[in-house]
Order: structure tokens, then C-alpha cells, then sequence
């Protein structure tokens, strides 16, 4: 069974490829006429985009392009191949989870023999606990819906083969990932799913923003992998395994000890627990890491809502919660994960208050929740961390879906300034957006409610030293959370439509694209109901078992339940005041933002752009990267290696040819005159040096 | 090499004589001869004729031919003379060997002849 | 009377003889029938060489000398001569096609052939410098007419008129240097210099030295005295050229070799310094000059500079396996360059005759037979395994290490990757370029040079062992 779950979207990929490049092959003849079709429709599309006069959302580029172009051969066939190959996993997922999660079956599923080189042994097997069913469920089921949901997005497409074989591609590489017995398939699959995401962001690749985007996500994810790949080493270093049983057998052995790290002797746990972070962190789009999320948003927006908000950047929580043995050793390492979460939540949320395009304004959203699970990781409550994933997937990806479908309906406009008033031309759609918004928002009794309030309750109940700073951050985004998530509403669906031409062709999307979303809002708004008590309450141990480890000293689940009720209260309290303040600025009076925005125009921009981290980036790394580069690759390469090497060689060596051929001028004198000058040259070196 | 040197001593000196009297028979004309010229005097009809063409005229080939063919022969003979006078020392390898000389430039003159070079049209 | 001059032995000088009779009764014949007999006497002389040839194999065996000790006949003489008479005799051969395009098929040119070649046989037999001079001479003489064979050509003229003119600078070098030596110690035989040099050697003998290497350098046209080269090969008849980069180089080499082992074996290290300097700049100048060149015939001209300095590094070590290189290396060099002139002397389309490298563009394509066996030459040429032309250059790189020049093989195997840019641009030119018009049908002659000139080459590596071991057997003898 768990096989089927892993390996058929693998299939589902191989077989969409076949189909795509089948199709390429078929249309190669008439290619060169197509692509120069397609390049300029797209460069028109662009025109038409940054026509509409704001800088920030330029290259909030159309989702379509060349809807011109045939599409390619056996596109159905690849659609339904690829869905049901995630329906079927799905279903059986839900089976695992209730099979694993409440019938206690977990097991160990070898596969195949991988690496076996002295010390180091790496066997590929399929690890199955409460936490891969977890995981299981949300990926395959997000997964399964989005593939169905792209079947109605895509259908403009011409590529839709290659679309639905990237998807089911990246569905492989998560279930590796959440499946790993060791670090080294962890990592594979963490690297399969870096891999996929970049195919997916520059799916487009027409678009120079696309390319853009793509290079930046995979760029930034190496500096955190490579921080991981560090960290695998350091613990085959302190351990001698990479394999997670073994590993987390001796790692109480290690506490107090020390290794030698960049000259410096720290704690071992702490240096491996630091440096796997720093994977996450780059995964998770954690602060300093996270600038890529954002411009993540240029791909398709079913890879927004299955990558980047549902299940790809979870991986990093997913991580964290996997190797809570050793996480459990380091506090250092905890505070430090405490700190960054509750840095992102408070920033991120503070970033997405003022953005304009509606993707943005979720993928900030994300970065900010995902920013909550740390917390409560760092805290010491990982089940937490773990249930607010499980909820997040369901409610953000009703919400990125949702946002698709309005971006559909309004001829790929992403821009939430130039919409209005469609709450009564795609109701489906409003009212999905409505759950989801309500879920993120923590509204009580939806999905959202319960895991975020028991974040929030852990970090009070904390010990670490940042908790509380952990706290307060996480209240003070969920106020923020609440304002810029009914902005988004008020400004999208309610008040005066702002571009009556859209407003007047915007349609309900059809059953393929609504069905997912109504699936999905059955998700947010019973997730956190039906599992509380699981993930959060006293059935966690019972639940988890030997998956989540707890520290003798953690009592943090224990302490949650008794926080004050004022403090329990909080989160709530804040989310009714972002909403009216939010309907005061967006409904009641649509004048007090711009004033607003005017009366603090620094800390307007300073938001807007986001506190300038692509613009520090841009001075600090980007630019003297790449001007090493180009000092490398011009002076070091072109002049040095090239110049004294292969092209300075030739170039002498046609200049000396150049200079022999005109000693031979043809005249007779000359030739007499230089076999003159020969012999006296040689007798002339006789007579001064050549005597012995 | 002082020795050496000495023994060319009087070929010095004779090519200091030479040079000396050369030039001073070269220069005394000029300072003790009764120069009186007048226009008759320096009139080409007083020492030859104008000339009637330009001193780098074509010449015919042909004279150069001739003038060759008459160099080796003449060699010929001037390698005849020195060889007749010593001819009593030179036994039959010297005998011989001026015949084979003769019949190579029998043949020689034997080629010419029969490619033409000895006729003038 | 006693004769002061008793009869000579006969028998060492039968094939110089046998030459110099035949080559008579030749000219005779063509004298008294015209150019209609000139296909021939072509025949005839080619068979004439080869008996020659024969007979030179034929000779009472060991070291023979005549004339006063003035001539030797040793295995060195033996293996140059044969070389030198086979190839005369290949050129003789190439000639006919050659001639017969061109309208104009003299009689006379076998004949020259054979002169010249009489005085190569005697050049390489000399064992005094009057001797060689002699030989130096008569070779050159015949080879100055040749060069401007074809009278009616201007550039035929200049080449020959250039030629003359320098050979006789180089020759008066050559006696200049030759009365020096004899000055300073008393005799012109080698073995008598080389006796005398045991005690002296002043200033005034290396001087003497200097002319007379300077002399041999210009016949084996070695950098500085190499001007004339690419001049005279691109101006004389294709054929002539191929002559003039045959046997001429041959019997120059053995005539340096001579000079510098028998008469010089006591101022090797002055002579060494000559050559070792030669032989760079030839090396060198070859191989870069070369690269610059669009007309085939002037790019083989600097190879052969180039190929003279390769074949000099041997000289130059001074050791007995040196000149066995040496000898290999001409002995290739020959089969080499004779192979690459067949098919320069069969490159002519619309019946003209073209010479540049481009106009063998897409021979491959055209005529992939003759592209192929030429492309096999041009790599042996470059000195590209397995071909004979690697082992060639491998055995005097060899010696020039053992005899601890490191400098001048480093430098030997640089210029030879130089060298191998405008051999493989050949190839190029050959196989990837577009097609121009196809050259004419290569006549048969031609084409059995050309495929048995390959052929030698590239199937060398199997059988090397004659070669080699009469190489072996030459240097052996030249340092008794």
C-alpha cells in the first residue's frame, strides 16, 4: 500500500513526460514559426500588464499566455493519467493515517539497497509513522485536488502534459521526503521537491520574470542546503549513521560534547541542530531566507497553492519535528528557532498588510504562518507545530485556490486594486475565500481556531528564553493576519468594481475547478475540530507515540491548557479587531488608507518593499557575487587562462607567422643579405662567446 | 700571427706605391698642363663621334650564346696547356683523363650543335 | 718515369660511372631525336637509376676508397645513395604527366635528373673538400637549370635566376671556408683535418667552420640560409619541386653528416652549437611561416625548412644513434614529401593547373580515395602516430635526449605541435570544406606514388626493422 502511495505519482510523471515530449516531437516542424508567435504574444501581454501604471505589480505578470497555441497532443490523456494516479494514493493515505495514526501499524518498508561505501550504509526503505501519515494525507491530498483543480485552471495551456508531469513529479519527491528513513533520502527528496519547484516557478519560460523567480528559489534554497548538507555530515561525523534510528539512539550520548566548527568548539548537538535549521529556514522561506517565497507567486497558481503554501515549504516544520530527539537536546538550538519563527510571523504579516497583488498578499500569509509552526517547534510543542500544518494546507490552499479562481475569472488580473464588488459574480468562489479566510484568521471552531490559539498558548507556556518574545510576536501578527486577510476580502469581492470590463466578463469557474475548493473548505473549517484533541490535547501521545519526542522536562503540552484565560482569549480579541479595522478602512471608508499610506509614507514604502531585503540582498550579496563573477569569469578566465592560454597562444603564434612571412620579401638582396648576416652572427658568437 | 703578419709586409708597400702613384699621376695634369681650350677643341668631331643611340640597346641574344660556347671552349684549351707541358709526369691516368675532359666536351659541343645554337637564324 | 699518378681502382666509383656514360648516351640520343624520344629516354632513365641503384647494393662490401682516399664508398654512402637514386628516380616518374599538360616534354630533363643526381652520388662519396665540392657543384649546376625549366614562365625564371644566384654565394662560402680550414692544417682530406684538429684548434679553423657549415646549410635550406626556398618551390615546375625536395635534401644531409663526423669529429662542440642554433630557428621559422601560406607548394617549402631542422636535432646530438636518426628520418621525410607532390602535381582542374590549399576544398567528397591517402601524408607529416613520420621525428628526439639537449627536443616538440596546425588545416580544408570544383582525374602514376607514398607510411610501425637496421649499419660506418 505504501508503495502505491509513493511510487504511483512517479508513474503519473513518467507518463505524462512520455505524452509531453511525444507531443514536442509531433510539433517540432512547425516550430520556429510557433515560438516566434509565442514570444511576442507574450511580450504583449506584458504591455498590457504594466499599462495599468504600478511598478509593484509589473511582473504580477498574466497567468496565460499564447492561449493561441494548440494544445499539445494527448493533454486529456496526461490529465486523467496524472489525477487518478493522486486520487488513488490519497484515498489510501487516509486509510494509512487512520491505520497508522489510530491502529498503531507503523512500519518499516524496504526498498531497495542504496549506498554502502566503508562506514557509511544508506538503504532506501519507506519509514511509516503517525508523522508520515500526517504528512501523507496532506500531501497526497492536496496534491490529488490541485491536479484535478489545474485540469479547469490549466485548460488554456498548450503544455498541459508537462504541467501535469512536473506536479505529480513534485508529488514523488514529497512523499520521499516525508517517507525518509535517514538524512540522505530526507535530503534527496528535499532536493527532488527544490528541483520541481523550479521546473514549476519558471513553467512559463518565456517569461524573463519566471526564469527570474525560478533561479532565485533554487538559488536561495542552496545556501540552506547547503547548511543541511553540513549538517548531515556533521552528524555522520558525531554519530557514524545517517539512518534516523540510530542516530536518535545515540544522540543523548552526545549532550555536553563538543566538535571543532569554523575554528571554534561548540557544543556538537547544537552546531547539527543549527545547521539543519538552516535548511529549513531556507525551505520554509524563514526570515533572511524567505525572500524567494514572494516572487515564487510568477509560476501557475495551483504550484503556488501545492508548493508554496500547502505542502513543499512545510518540509522545513516537517524537518524539524522529524528530528525532535536531537532538538530536544539542543535549547540553544530551540531558542534560535523560536526567535527566527516569531521574527517571520511578525514580518511577514507586516509585509503583507500593504501588498496590492491578491497572490502576494497569501504568500506572505504563508511565510507568516509558516513562521507560527516554528514557534511552536521552538517551544517544545511540535504536535502543535505539526496540527497547524495540518490545518494550514487545507485552508491555504483553499485560499490560493480560491485566488486562482478570481484571477480566472478576471482574465488573469492579479492586481486586487483593479477588482471590486465580485461577491455577486462568483459567489462559489466568494464564499470559499469567506471559510478560508475565517480558517487563517483563527474565526472559533474553524480549523485555524484551534491550532493557531494553541500556538500562541504555547508559546506563553514556553521556557525557553525567547518564548515570550514568541508570544507576543505571534498575538501581534494574528491582529495583523486578521487585517490583511479581510483587506484582501474587502478589496476583491465587496465595495465599487474598479475595471468594469472585467468585472463585467467575470464568470463562476466550472464544477473541476469549485468541487476541489468545496473539498478543501470541508477541510478548514472541520480539520481543527475533528483532530484538536490529537494533535494539541491529551490524545497526542496516544496519537504520535515514538514519532514526536519530548524531553523529560517538556511539559509544554501540559501548560498550555492552563495559560490564563485572558491569554487564551487573545488571539481571538485580535482577530476581531484586525477585521474591523480592516472594515472600516476597506468598506466604510475606502479614503483613510490612502490617506494613511500618505500621512506615513516611509513606513508605507519601508512595507511595500518589503523592510528592503531584495534591495540590501541586491548591495550586500548580489552584486559583489556577481561581481566576482564577472572578475572571475572576464579577468580570470577570458584574460588570464584564455588570454596567456589557448587564444593568447594562437594569436602569438599568427603573429609571429605574420612577421616571418614578411621577412621573405622576394628580393634577392634581402636573401643574400640575410645569409650575410647569419654567417657573421655566427662568427661573431665565436669570436666573443663560443670559445670553450 | 706577427710573422704572419710580415710577410705580406711588402705586398703593403707595394700597394702603397701603386695607390701613391696613381693618384699623383691622376692629379699632376690638372696643376702643370697648358689648358687653352676653345670651342673646336671641345667639339665631339676631336674626339670621336655623337652617339647615335642610347648605350643600353637590346642586344641579341644569340651574341651571348656564342660568346659562352666561346668561354668553355677557350677554357678548354687553357686546361690543354699545363697538362701538354706536364703530360711526361702524368703517366696513362693523366693521358685518359683529358680524354674523357675532351669527350665530355665533345658531347657538349656535339648538343649544341644539334640543338642549333651554332646557327644564327 | 714512374707516373706520379698511378691508375685508380675503379670498382667503388662503377655506379657513378655507369651514371655519368648513361646519362651521356641519353643526351645523345635526345640530341639526335628531339623531344619526340622524350618518353623514352623518361623510361630509360628510370631504369638506369634503379640499376644503378642495384649496383650500388651490389658493391664489394665493407669500406672502399679510391681517387687518393678523395672518395669512399661505405654502408653511410651506400644507404644514401640508393635512397637518393630511388627518389630521383620517383620524380623522373611524376614528371611525365606534368610535362605532357603543360605541352611541352623536353628530353632534357631525365638527363639534368641524372647529373644532378651523379652529383649527389659523388657528394656523398666525398671524403675530401675538393671532392665535395666537385659533387656539390654538379648537383647544383643541374638543379639551377632545373629550377628554371620552365623557361617561358616568368616566376620559372626568378626561381632559377634566385637560385643560381644564392647557390653561388653559398658556394663561395663554402670555398672560402674550405681554403680556410685547408690553411690552417694543411690538407683538405678529412681524415687529414681531422688529424690536424686533434692539436689545433684556433679562431682561424672555426671561422673556416662556420663558411663551410654555412655552405651546407643553404643546399639542406636550413634558417638563415634557407631564403631561396619557398621562392624556388613555388616558382619551378611542380615535378622539379618534387625533385628538389627529394633526393637534393638526401644527398645534402649525408653531405653535412659527412662533413661534420669525418672531417670535425674534434670541434664537435663548435659544430654542435651551429646546428643546435640551425636547427631551432629552422624548426621554428618552418613551422610558423608555414601557417601563412595559401599556395600548397610554398607551405611544403617551409615544411621542408621545418623538416630539415627536425632531421638537424639528430645531427646535432653527434652520437652514432643520432645520425641513424638522422637517416630514418630523411628516408621517411622523402617517402613523405614525394607522396604529398604526386598529388600537388595532379591538382588541376578545367586544365589548368591550380596550387593553393583551398583548391582542395571537399576533395574528400570529390575524390575521397586521394583526399584519404593525402590526409595520411599531411598527418604523418604533422608526426601523428602510428604513422612513420611520429617515429621518424621519436628517433632523433631520442638521440637529441640522450645526448642531453633537452632544450632543443622541448623546443623540437613545440614547433612540432605548431607545425601540426597547417598539416591538419590541409585535412580540413579536405574533408569540411564545401566542394569546389572537381580537380581532374589523377594520373596513374601519380596515384601509385601517392597510395604507395601513404601506404609506406601508415603501415611503417609493422615492419620498421629494414629500415632501421640499415639505418643502424650507415651511422655504424660513417664513425669508423
Amino acid at each position: 500500500m505504501y508503495q502505491a502511495i509513493v511510487f504511483l505519482p512517479l508513474l503519473g510523471a513518467i507518463l505524462a513526460g512520455i505524452i509531453a515530449l511525444a507531443g514536442a516531437r509531433a510539433r517540432h516542424s512547425g516550430y520556429i514559426d510557433m515560438h516566434g508567435h509565442d514570444d511576442y504574444g507574450a511580450a504583449h501581454a506584458h504591455g498590457g500588464g504594466a499599462s495599468h501604471g504600478d511598478a509593484a505589480v509589473a511582473h504580477a505578470a498574466h497567468d496565460d499566455h499564447a492561449a493561441h497555441e494548440p494544445a499539445a497532443a494527448g493533454s486529456r490523456a496526461a490529465e486523467l493519467i496524472t489525477s487518478t494516479l493522486l486520487v488513488v494514493p490519497a484515498i489510501l493515505s487516509w486509510i494509512a493515517f487512520f491505520q497508522v495514526g489510530f491502529g498503531g501499524q507503523e512500519a518499516r518498508i524496504p526498498v531497495l539497497p542504496w549506498i554502502h561505501s566503508g562506514d557509511l550504509v544508506i538503504d532506501w526503505s519507506l519509514r511509516i509513522d503517525s508523522l508520515t501519515a500526517v504528512m501523507l494525507v496532506v500531501v497526497t491530498t492536496v496534491s490529488a485536488l490541485v491536479h484535478i483543480y489545474s485540469i479547469g485552471y490549466m485548460h488554456e495551456d498548450p503544455n498541459r502534459p508537462r504541467f501535469m508531469g512536473y506536479l505529480s513529479l513534485f508529488t514523488f519527491a514529497m512523499l520521499m521526503l516525508v517517507t525518509a528513513d535517514d538524512l540522505v533520502q530526507l535530503f534527496f527528496g528535499w532536493e527532488g521537491v527544490g528541483l520541481a519547484s523550479y521546473l514549476l516557478i519558471g513553467f512559463w519560460y518565456q517569461r524573463p520574470s519566471a526564469n527570474a523567480a525560478a533561479i532565485k528559489a533554487f538559488v536561495v534554497n542552496r545556501i540552506g542546503d547547503f547548511g543541511f548538507g553540513l549538517g548531515i555530515f556533521a552528524v555522520f561525523a558525531a554519530t557514524g549513521a545517517v539512518n534516523f534510528d540510530t542516530v536518535f539512539s545515540q544522540a543523548p550520548a552526545l549532550v555536553g560534547k563538543t566538535m571543532h566548527f569554523l575554528s571554534w568548539e561548540i557544543d556538537t548537538l547544537t552546531v547539527i541542530c543549527l545547521l539543519l535549521f538552516m535548511g529549513a529556514m531556507g525551505k520554509s522561506a524563514q526570515f533572511l531566507l524567505h525572500t524567494w517565497l514572494p516572487d515564487a507567486m510568477e509560476g501557475p497558481t495551483p504550484v503556488s497553492a501545492l508548493i508554496h503554501a500547502a505542502t513543499m515549504v512545510t518540509a522545513g516544520v516537517f524537518m524539524v519535528a522529524r528530528l525532535s530527539p536531537l532538538f530536544e537536546l539542543s535549547p540553544t538550538a530551540l531558542t534560535v528557532v523560536t526567535f527566527i519563527g516569531a521574527t517571520t510571523a511578525f514580518f511577514a504579516a507586516t509585509v503583507g498588510l500593504v501588498q496590492n497583488d491578491i497572490k502576494r498578499v497569501i504568500a506572505y500569509s504563508t511565510c507568516s504562518q509558516l513562521g507560527y509552526m516554528f514557534v511552536a517547534m521552538g517551544v517544545g510543542a511540535y504536535s502543535v507545530g505539526m496540527f497547524h500544518l495540518f490545518t494550514h494546507a487545507f485552508f491555504k490552499a483553499l485560499l490560493f485556490l480560491g485566488s486562482g479562481s478570481v484571477i480566472m475569472a478576471m482574465h488573469h488580473e492579479q492586481d486586487m486594486r483593479h477588482m471590486g464588488g465580485l461577491k455577486n459574480r462568483i459567489p462559489v468562489t466568494y464564499w470559499m475565500m469567506v471559510i478560508g479566510t475565517l480558517a487563517l484568521t483563527g474565526f472559533p471552531l474553524t480549523a485555524g481556531y484551534f491550532s493557531k490559539d494553541a500556538i500562541i498558548e504555547a508559546a506563553y507556556a514556553g521556557k525557553n528564553s525567547m518564548a515570550i518574545y514568541g508570544f507576543v510576536m505571534t498575538v501581534v501578527a494574528a491582529g495583523l493576519t486578521s487585517f490583511y486577510s479581510w483587506r484582501l476580502i474587502f478589496m476583491t469581492f465587496h465595495g465599487e468594481p474598479h475595471d468594469r470590463e472585467h468585472y463585467e466578463h467575470a464568470h463562476e469557474s466550472p464544477l473541476v475547478v469549485t468541487v476541489p475548493l468545496g473539498i478543501l473548505a470541508v477541510g478548514a473549517l472541520a480539520a481543527g475540530f475533528v483532530f484538536k484533541d490529537y494533535f494539541a490535547g491529551h490524545g497526542v501521545e496516544h496519537f504520535f507515540r515514538e514519532a514526536l519526542k519530548f524531553a523529560d522536562g517538556n511539559h509544554v503540552l501540559e501548560e498550555m491548557h492552563h495559560t490564563p484565560a485572558l491569554i487564551a482569549w487573545m488571539p481571538t480579541v485580535m482577530m476581531v479587531l484586525g477585521f474591523l479595522v480592516a472594515y472600516q478602512f476597506y468598506i466604510r471608508r475606502p479614503d483613510i488608507p490612502v490617506e494613511f499610506a500618505r500621512q506615513h509614507d516611509v513606513l508605507y514604502r519601508f512595507l511595500l518593499n518589503k523592510w528592503y531585503f531584495d534591495e540590501i540582498y541586491d548591495v550586500l550579496i548580489v552584486r559583489p557575487s556577481l561581481w566576482l563573477g564577472r572578475l572571475f569569469w572576464k579577468g580570470g578566465d577570458g584574460r588570464v587562462i584564455d588570454g596567456l592560454g589557448p587564444d593568447g597562444v594562437s594569436a602569438r603564434v599568427i603573429d609571429i607567422t605574420r612577421s616571418a612571412m614578411r621577412l621573405q620579401t622576394g628580393y634577392l638582396y634581402h636573401y643574400a643579405f640575410a645569409m650575410l648576416i647569419g654567417l657573421a652572427a655566427f662568427v661573431t658568437w665565436f669570436t666573443f662567446a663560443g670559445q670553450h | 700571427m706577427n710573422e704572419l703578419l710580415q710577410d705580406y709586409l711588402p705586398l703593403v708597400i707595394f700597394i702603397g706605391v701603386a695607390f701613391v702613384l696613381s693618384i699623383g699621376l691622376l692629379v699632376v695634369p690638372f696643376l702643370v698642363a697648358h689648358k687653352n681650350p676653345d670651342p673646336e677643341k671641345l667639339s665631339a668631331y676631336e674626339c670621336g663621334f655623337n652617339a647615335f643611340d642610347d648605350a643600353r640597346m637590346q642586344f641579341d641574344v644569340r651574341f651571348y650564346l656564342v660568346a659562352i660556347l666561346f668561354i668553355i671552349f677557350d677554357l678548354e684549351v687553357a686546361f690543354l696547356f699545363p697538362w701538354a707541358i706536364t703530360f711526361g709526369n702524368l703517366g696513362a691516368f693523366g693521358f685518359w683523363s683529358m680524354m674523357v675532359f675532351l669527350a665530355v666536351l665533345t658531347i657538349g659541343f656535339i648538343y649544341e650543335w644539334r640543338k642549333g645554337a651554332l646557327e644564327w637564324d | 718515369m714512374t707516373a706520379a699518378f698511378p691508375f685508380p681502382a675503379i670498382v667503388p666509383a662503377v655506379p657513378e660511372l655507369m651514371l655519368a656514360i648513361g646519362g651521356v648516351i641519353l643526351l645523345m640520343v635526345g640530341a639526335f631525336r628531339g623531344d619526340r624520344v622524350a618518353p623514352v629516354i623518361n623510361g630509360l632513365a628510370i631504369a638506369l637509376l634503379i640499376l644503378v641503384a642495384i649496383t650500388v647494393l651490389y658493391l664489394p662490401p665493407g669500406t672502399l676508397t679510391t681517387f687518393g682516399g678523395s672518395f669512399v664508398v661505405d654502408d653511410f654512402a651506400r644507404f644514401l645513395k640508393v635512397v637518393a637514386l630511388l627518389s630521383s628516380a620517383v620524380a623522373i616518374a611524376m614528371s611525365t604527366d606534368y610535362f605532357a599538360a603543360v605541352n611541352h616534354e623536353p628530353f632534357e630533363y631525365p638527363v639534368l635528373i641524372i647529373l644532378s643526381t651523379l652529383g649527389m652520388l659523388m657528394l656523398v662519396s666525398a671524403n675530401d673538400l675538393i671532392a665535395l665540392y666537385l659533387g656539390l657543384e654538379l648537383m647544383s649546376l643541374a638543379l639551377y637549370v632545373l629550377a628554371a625549366f620552365h623557361r617561358v614562365s616568368a616566376r620559372s625564371s626568378e626561381a632559377g635566376l634566385k637560385y643560381f644566384v644564392l647557390g653561388a654565394l653559398s658556394s663561395g662560402m663554402y670555398l672560402y671556408g674550405a681554403s680556410l680550414v685547408y690553411g690552417f692544417t694543411g690538407t683538405v682530406s678529412f681524415d687529414g683535418i681531422a688529424h690536424a684538429t686533434l692539436q689545433t684548434s684556433g679562431i682561424g679553423l672555426i671561422f673556416g667552420l662556420v663558411f663551410i657549415f654555412a655552405g651546407f646549410c643553404f643546399k639542406i635550406s636550413a634558417v638563415p640560409f634557407h631564403m631561396w626556398t619557398p621562392d624556388v618551390y613555388e616558382g619551378a615546375p611542380t615535378p622539379v619541386t618534387a625533385f628538389f625536395s627529394a633526393a637534393p635534401k638526401v644527398a645534402g644531409m649525408g653531405m653535412v653528416m659527412r662533413g661534420a663526423i669525418d672531417a670535425f669529429p674534434n670541434v664537435v662542440d663548435q659544430w654542435q652549437q651551429i646546428l643546435v642554433f640551425v636547427a631551432i630557428a629552422s624548426m621554428a621559422l618552418g613551422s610558423f611561416a608555414a601557417i601563412g601560406q595559401r599556395n600548397f607548394k610554398r607551405l611544403m617549402a617551409y615544411s621542408a625548412i621545418a623538416h630539415m631542422g627536425f632531421a638537424l636535432v639528430g645531427l646535432a646530438a653527434g652520437t652514432e644513434e643520432g645520425v641513424r636518426g638522422v637517416l630514418v628520418y630523411i628516408t621517411i621525410y622523402v617517402t613523405m614529401t614525394l607522396g604529398a607532390f604526386a598529388a600537388i602535381t595532379a591538382m588541376r582542374r578545367d586544365g589548368r593547373i591550380v596550387e593553393d590549399v583551398a583548391d582542395l576544398a571537399g576533395l574528400a567528397r570529390t575524390s575521397p580515395a586521394m583526399a584519404f591517402w593525402l590526409a595520411m601524408l599531411m598527418f604523418s607529416l604533422a608526426g601523428i602516430p602510428p604513422l612513420a613520420g611520429f617515429f621518424a621525428k621519436f628517433y632523433v628526439f631520442l638521440a637529441a635526449i640522450k645526448a642531453g639537449l633537452y632544450t632543443l627536443a622541448v623546443i623540437g616538440v613545440l614547433t612540432s605541435v605548431v607545425g601540426a596546425y597547417y598539416y591538419l588545416a590541409v585535412v580540413k580544408v579536405m574533408y569540411f570544406d564545401e566542394p569546389a570544383k572537381p580537380l581532374e582525374k589523377m594520373a596513374y602514376e601519380l596515384k601509385i606514388v601517392l597510395t604507395v607514398a601513404a601506404a609506406l607510411n601508415i603501415l611503417f610501425f609493422l615492419y620498421p626493422g629494414p629500415l632501421l637496421e640499415s639505418a643502424a649499419l650507415a651511422a655504424k660506418s660513417l664513425f669508423e
